[in-house]
């Protein structure tokens, strides 16, 4: 609250007083008062009039500031009436009236648009959960009468798979519900299980994969890692160069274990490398491919994160390495000694 | 012996591929596809193994677990599209063995039951060593030595030489795709493309004409190899 703003709208009120002080300096001189006693009568006047102002300005700053202080530490700040002392003021009672009214239809709001939000991600879990009989159908089918055409058919549906799973993290990435168990997992069992969800697409697009040293095991989630790898091994495949290849490995660094995905593709430029794990966030190679949604490595950290794996990326795209996304597990040594 | 294979699943198509599927590993298999009276059907079945399926008209898979863990202890896999973390925690207390979710790998799939089913019916010393061992004209493949054997006399084969002949030997007179073979070595987790096959089978020519056998994998050309 501004002093001055707070004495402009007295200003009326200081008027009247004023008023007030010249009709009875007036009246008392022409009933024959001395000017003396009438300038002390208005010093005193003038006295209490700025004594209980400043007082009233002082009071009502401090009621003001609390106020605004305490609306700044709510995180909702639209609940600040539910806090709130009820005014003594008439106006301010109307505007707590209305800060009430507010409140409400605010709430009524966030309330609705919540419900639907939930509404909305348990029909696309429901959705997802549906529709993946019939890709399983489709998949069992294919299997059981391999040719070239069922191969091709095998590769786009790890496609198809691969895009509902990442829905499915998407929609529950978003809210804090726990869907995770922390067990000893071995980095080949998941290695491998990755590498066969993918195996056709790794097969069509003749890509040559090695997975031959991991033999670390970590605590973590296994379908969670899963996820993310497939991630990791769709993003090489994609943006390939010629004669592709994928390299995951692991090693124990101290404390660490890394789990790395390396591939020979096209790299990711220097300056697009900070942000690749950003939402939405597509860069030049996705401009150049047309298929990206920014969403794959976003969600992977997003995972990684709750999971707490560190990932970082690490490209040389003058030399023509390819890129290298590194997993790093923390070793615990209490689970460990509990195990043994 | 074969083993029995019980599928309780309530959507027809993917049961009747499973069926398909697993009959063609060398499994017998029914199908179970009234689910009243479920426990009374598995008794009079005795599979050796069950494929659940969690959402079922009527029932729940896990009602059907405890049922079977009240008169056995064959293995239950459970397979399900919901893959979240209670319905996995669920089957576990339940007595599951394990939990497949769909789109199931088939490859995961069929290592898992068995896996499961050495693990329940284990089978003697001999047996196995005898199980293992596969002949063709002759020539006998001994994969858990990894050796292949002819004439009495032995050669050594790598990782990569034994899964191939061991398809191959599946196979026996029959002509063997090399897609077909490529798509068995990456389920056995060995990634090995078109060229590195080519100079894998030359190799195992190479060391079963050492051994005096000569053309025992004959190149069928454009379709793959044959035994």
């Amino acid at each position: 609250m501004s002093t001055a703003q707070y004495l402009k709208n007295r200003l009326p009120f200081l008027l009247v007083n004023v008023l007030c002080m010249v009709l009875l300096s007036v009246f008392l001189l022409l009933s024959g008062n001395s000017a003396d006693s009438v300038f002390l009568i208005l010093s005193v006047w003038v006295l209490i009039l700025a004594a209980g102002l400043i007082l009233s300005c002082i009071y009502r700053k401090r009621e003001m500031d609390r106020l605004l202080a305490m609306t700044e530490q709510l995180s909702d700040r639209y609940l600040i009436a539910e806090v709130m002392k009820k005014p003594g003021r008439a106006e301010d009672q109307v505007y707590f009236r209305i800060l009430k009214m507010a409140e409400k239809s605010m709430l009524e709001q966030v309330n609705a648009v919540r419900r639907e939000q939930k509404e909305y991600r348990e029909y696309i879990e429901q959705w997802i959960h549906e529709v993946k009989t019939p890709i399983t159908a489709i998949r069992l089918q294919c299997e059981n009468q391999r040719s070239d055409f069922s191969r091709e058919l095998l590769a786009e549906l790890e496609k198809v798979s691969q895009y509902t799973e990442q829905a499915l993290y998407y929609a529950r990435s978003e809210h804090a519900e726990k869907d995770y168990s922390i067990r000893e997992i071995r980095l080949s069992d998941v290695v491998h299980q990755a590498i066969a969800d993918n195996k056709y697409l790794l097969m069509q697009n003749h890509v040559a994969v090695e997975a031959e040293q991991i033999e670390d095991t970590v605590y973590s989630d296994e379908k969670w890692i899963r996820f993310i790898l497939n991630q990791l091994i769709a993003n090489a495949v994609k943006y390939r160069t010629e004669h592709p290849c994928i390299q995951i490995f692991s090693e124990r660094r101290g404390d660490t274990v890394h789990l790395c995905v390396r591939d020979n593709g096209m790299g990711i430029p220097p300056e697009d490398l900070p942000r690749i794990f950003e939402k939405g966030f597509t860069g030049q190679n996705g401009r150049k491919r047309q298929n990206s949604t920014g969403l794959g490595l976003y969600l992977c950290r997003r995972l990684c994160g709750r999971l707490g794996i560190g990932i970082c990326a690490r490209s040389d795209e003058s030399g023509g390495q390819g890129t290298e996304i590194v997993l790093s597990f923390r070793v615990d040594h209490f689970m460990r000694q509990v195990s043994d | 012996m074969r083993e029995k294979i019980l599928i309780i699943e309530d959507d027809p198509a993917i049961r009747n591929q499973l069926k398909t599927l697993l009959e063609g590993n060398g499994y017998l298999v029914e199908i179970l596809s009234d689910f009243t009276s479920a426990a009374e059907q598995i008794k009079s079945f005795s599979p050796h193994l069950v494929l659940l399926d969690i959402g079922l008209p009527g029932i729940s898979g896990f009602d059907i677990c405890s049922q079977i863990r009240a008169f056995s202890d064959m293995p239950v896999v459970f397979v399900t599209s919901s893959n979240t973390d209670m319905d996995e925690l669920n089957s576990i207390m339940l007595g599951g063995d394990a939990f497949i979710t769909k789109p199931y790998n088939t490859a995961i799939l069929l290592a898992k039951i068995a896996s499961l089913l050495k693990k329940a019916y284990p089978i003697s010393g001999e047996e196995a060593k005898d199980g293992m061992k596969l002949t063709w004209r002759g020539a006998s493949l001994h994969p858990e030595k990894s050796t292949i054997e002819y004439n009495g006399q032995e050669a050594e084969l790598t990782k990569n030489e034994v899964k191939i002949l061991y398809c191959l030997f599946q196979h026996a007179g029959a002509i063997c795709s090399r897609n077909d073979l490529i798509d068995y070595l990456w389920d056995s987790q060995l990634y090995i493309d078109d060229n590195a096959l080519s100079v894998n089978v030359n190799r195992i020519r190479e060391k079963l004409a050492s051994l005096g056998l000569e053309d025992f994998i004959k190149t069928k050309y454009r379709q793959g190899y044959l035994i």
